[in-house]
């Protein structure tokens, strides 16, 4: 049993302590090393991604409310316009966005 | 469009906060009930939970005359005051168990409330040692 | 082979180190290898805690009895389900179990927010190895499962009254629940650390959260199923502090699941949601600590072990930790977006959150006020069910009002008009409702009158809901009823998988409100042949009939029940004594009625020498709706978690259309 016990321990340490060096075993010297973080660039661009989601979805939804009779059509009225202003704000602050991450890429490259 | 500022938020919250945390203070001291052992038993008058082993040899019925049997402290020896106890008794009642009654000390004898016998679960998580 | 399970901790403790180590090193100098070295580590960790489990398990399988805990939990007679489920029966096991589930669920997180969550996973590693490492070392020092002795004979066996099926699954349906809250609130964490306190980590972890949410209630449904059908006192619920251990964790998550779609859809209460995490994890350990040593006294208590200090210790490290990194990392939004309204569904969210986080600290104060007063006074003053009873009152109700009123208002803001509208059908139901109720003699209890009042009320604006969606999809589609109703519910999980959990809650409350504010209760002493009536139901003492059986001697009174003078058959409820044991069990009775949900609840109290026996008897109108609502609760949780292909994809969109060359 002990033998057993032992060959299953001495397995499983080794496989363990391969698996958690594999990254360094795989590459040992790699180009860079360094984890990718959004720039502050970048950033801002997902901040932009977010609003322009969380627009679409609140257009989305508010739709859905005034079909489904939740909102008057004089509130829908009331409503709609903002946030549909409010979507198109959000994808037209993306592009020159893209824009510039684009030629910052390719400057870089 | 009315702007709810921070400010006036913020002072409702408290103040309901505040409110709630007196009111709670005020039901828990006065609606709550002491634990004690039976050596902590002696003078008291009021309503008390008496926590304690049972001890001596029960007898009687606790749905008729009622259950009489002792009750000393958990740990350490001391002298055991007698109970007397009307109502359901739980299955895991029997000496030596960890027991809770809730009632009244009068005339030397602990008058327990009905029904308010409780019995602690034997430790499922510690090992038994048998 | 304990040697190769205590290797296999020794093994977990370390990569866990190395996950907590090496995971916060790389995350803070950027290292992109060493942080997937440590996100491996992890993974490994689950290997090993598995390695280690399945050598508890083989242990308890062959009834190894060299091992302390197998011997202490069980024994050979013991039927193998039982056996299997000792693994978590003791305090070493469960702890096991614990370590097991968290870095099972640990790797999977990873693994799935490899792509959904790019840029918190390098802080979130080493907070799940913190955790894990508290876990493993607990496991590794202070109670390990892996202890030996001289084998005895035989082992010391399960308590008679946890062989049940109940308490195999109920731990570990906690269990899930309680890990499972470790994910959101490391996410939470690594996002702060991160400086990504945006919704990524709410996105991310939402499943997640509604999954230990889903496991947490179901275990004390569970757990509460158990109570009323073996412990037999007559209820389900006592407010003891390890019930309440359940109940607490899950009230706070179940605000946290509230308020975190008002950060989803109006970027709001950035820092509530942060504090909320954070009690719900904090509540959750907790809960693990008040199981573990018997720092206050309940029926349930464990006795006094070295844990106490340590798990304490590491709540104390958690929150002080959390509390500062919120402070420290989150940033203030002075121009951020501001409740428009206080007649919105933000509104509605926001009353509910605090409603439920006033519950949950109410609850919070009745268990540790017996130590605060010790502390103080030198005493242990506990509180008990009046208490409870008062604030689940004056809370629950008012919840279950904001329940029916949020579905009928939109987002943002309501106009009057359109409100009045929405909720003149449901508060007409209610209305109706209500006084049907009190021709029916519901006004003995005014509280349960308004609670039902209120139920009739949330259901009618659900079934208003589902009503009036469906025909908004059927006027786009011009589709059938029934299939409208089905795209209806597939492309809005979120929201009418909400309303089926809630109309199950709906469904728990009646229950309660039944069962206690207009249930009877009667005790007699009969002898055989004596009849007992109590509210429509005539209760007849048959005859005692007495049981060998393989390890009790099983005594039953046999009961013959007539409702309104219909014969409704025979009833058995009485005790058994075990022999082994010496130990005495009581065996209620119970008949359900499967139209009205009512149970006949007959306990044995006493079997007197001279033949008569002691009942007590109880009528329990709609418990049933209870257990029932367990199941609707479930089917709403699945709908809900279902995954969106969509919703994923949109995800991982973000980060590929912003960053198009950053992974080549």
């Amino acid at each position: 049993m002990t033998v057993f016990a032992l060959a299953i321990g001495a397995a499983l340490a080794v496989t363990c302590v391969v698996f958690v060096g594999l990254p360094f075993l795989r590459e040992p010297d790699p180009a860079e090393d360094r984890l990718d973080e959004p720039g502050a660039l970048e950033r801002r661009a997902l901040e932009l991604a977010e609003d322009r989601d969380r627009a679409l979805a609140a257009l989305k939804e508010l739709e859905f409310d005034h079909r489904t009779g939740k909102i008057s059509d004089d509130d829908y009225r009331e409503l709609v316009g903002p946030l549909r202003a409010r979507v198109a704000e959000a994808l037209r602050a993306l592009e020159p966005q893209a824009e510039s991450t684009e030629e910052r890429v390719h400057a870089a490259s | 469009m009315a702007r709810t500022g921070s400010p006036v938020r913020l002072v409702i919250a408290l103040s309901v906060a505040a409110v709630l945390a007196i009111f709670l203070l005020y039901v828990s001291v006065t609606g709550g009930t002491p634990s004690i052992q039976p050596s902590q038993l002696h003078g008291r008058t009021g309503d008390v939970a008496l926590v304690g082993k049972v001890t001596g040899s029960p007898a009687g019925d606790a749905q008729a005359g009622g259950l009489r049997f002792r009750m000393r402290d958990v740990s350490g020896a001391s002298a055991s005051i007698p109970v007397v106890y009307r109502g359901s008794v739980p299955d895991l009642f029997k000496v030596g168990r960890e027991v809770r009654v809730e009632g009244r000390l009068r005339n030397g004898v602990f008058v327990a409330k009905k029904d308010s016998l409780r019995t602690k679960c034997p430790s499922k998580y510690v090992a038994k040692r048998t | 082979m304990p040697e190769l399970g205590r290797a296999a901790l020794a093994l977990c403790l370390g990569l866990a180190l190395y996950a907590l180590v090496a995971g916060a090193y790389a995350a803070s100098t950027r290292r992109r290898r060493l942080a997937r070295s440590a996100q491996n580590a992890l993974l490994a960790a689950f290997a090993s805690a598995g390695v280690a489990s399945i050598v508890l398990l083989g242990a308890l399988l062959r009834n190894d009895f060299s091992f302390t805990y197998v011997a202490d939990h069980t024994s050979r007679e013991l039927p193998t389900p039982y056996t299997i489920s000792a693994f978590w029966g003791g305090q070493e096991g469960s702890l096991l179990l614990w370590l097991l589930i968290l870095t099972g669920f640990s790797a999977a997180a990873v693994a799935l927010s490899r792509r959904s969550a790019p840029d918190l996973l390098p802080w979130v590693v080493p907070i799940l190895g913190l955790v894990a490492t508290f876990f493993a070392f607990m496991l590794v020092v202070v109670s390990s499962p892996f202890d030996t002795q001289v084998a005895p004979a035989d082992g010391a066996g399960l308590n008679p009254s946890l062989q049940n099926p109940y308490m195999m699954i109920h731990p570990p349906c906690l269990y899930l629940g309680y890990v499972g809250l470790t994910i959101p609130f490391a996410f939470a964490m690594g996002a702060l650390l991160s400086r990504r306190t945006d919704e990524l980590w709410i996105v991310a972890t939402r499943r997640w959260t509604l999954f230990a949410w889903t496991a947490l209630g179901i275990g004390q449904l569970l757990g509460s199923h158990w109570a009323y059908v073996e412990v037999g006192w007559g209820g389900y619920y006592a407010w003891d502090p390890v019930e309440n251990a359940a109940l607490m964790p899950w009230l706070a998550a179940t605000a946290f699941l509230h308020s975190v779609m008002i950060q989803e859809k109006r970027g709001m209460l950035k820092l509530w949601n942060m504090l909320l995490v954070v009690l719900a994890f904090c509540l959750a350990l907790f809960g693990t600590f008040l199981t573990r040593s018997g720092v206050i006294s309940s029926i349930h208590s464990f006795t006094q072990s070295p844990l106490g200090g340590w798990f304490l210790g590491f709540i104390v490290l958690i929150t002080v930790g959390s509390l500062a990194l919120i402070l420290t990392r989150l940033p203030r939004d002075p121009r951020g977006p501001r409740m428009e309204s206080l007649v919105s569904r933000e509104a509605t969210f926001l009353y509910n959150n605090l409603l439920l986080v006033a519950l949950c600290l109410t609850i919070l104060w009745g268990v540790v006020f017996p130590l605060l007063s010790e502390a103080v006074h030198g005493e242990q003053i506990t509180v008990s069910s009046p208490y409870y009873n008062f604030f689940l009152r004056v809370f629950g109700i008012p919840l279950l009002l904001l329940m029916g009123i949020g579905p009928l208002v939109a987002w943002r803001r309501a106009s009057l008009r359109s409100l009045g509208r929405s909720f003149a059908w449901p508060a007409g139901i209610a209305l109706a409702v209500g006084i049907v109720l009190l021709l029916l003699g519901a006004g003995s209890s005014w509280i349960g009158l308004l609670a039902y009042t209120f139920c009739a009320f949330v259901l009618g604006s659900i079934g208003y809901e589902f009503v009036r969606g469906t025909r908004a999809r059927r006027a786009l589609t011009n589709g059938n009823w029934l299939a409208s109703f089905a795209e209806l519910i597939g492309r809005n999980r979120r929201r009418y998988g909400g309303y089926i959990v809630h109309a199950a809650i709906v469904l728990l409350a009646i229950g309660i409100v039944g069962s206690s504010a207009y249930d009877t209760v009667r005790e007699r002493t009969l002898a055989p042949g004596q009849t007992m009536a109590i509210s429509h139901y005539a209760v007849t003492y048959d005859r005692l009939v007495r049981r060998n059986g393989p390890n009790a001697n099983e005594f039953r009174a046999v009961l013959d029940v007539k409702k309104k003078g219909r014969n409704l058959g025979t009833l058995e409820s009485g005790k058994n004594f075990y022999r082994a044991e010496q130990q005495s069990s009581n065996e209620v009775g119970i008949r359900s009625d499967p139209l009205t949900g009512e149970d006949l609840y007959v306990i044995t109290d006493q079997i007197n020498p001279n033949g008569t026996i002691a009942f007590k008897i109880l009528v329990k109108p709609l418990v049933n709706l209870i257990w029932l609502s367990g199941l609707i609760f479930l089917i709403g949780s699945l709908v809900v978690l279902w995954p969106n292909a969509a919703e994923q994809r949109r995800l991982a969109l973000r980060y590929r259309e912003l960053r198009p060359l950053a992974r080549a």
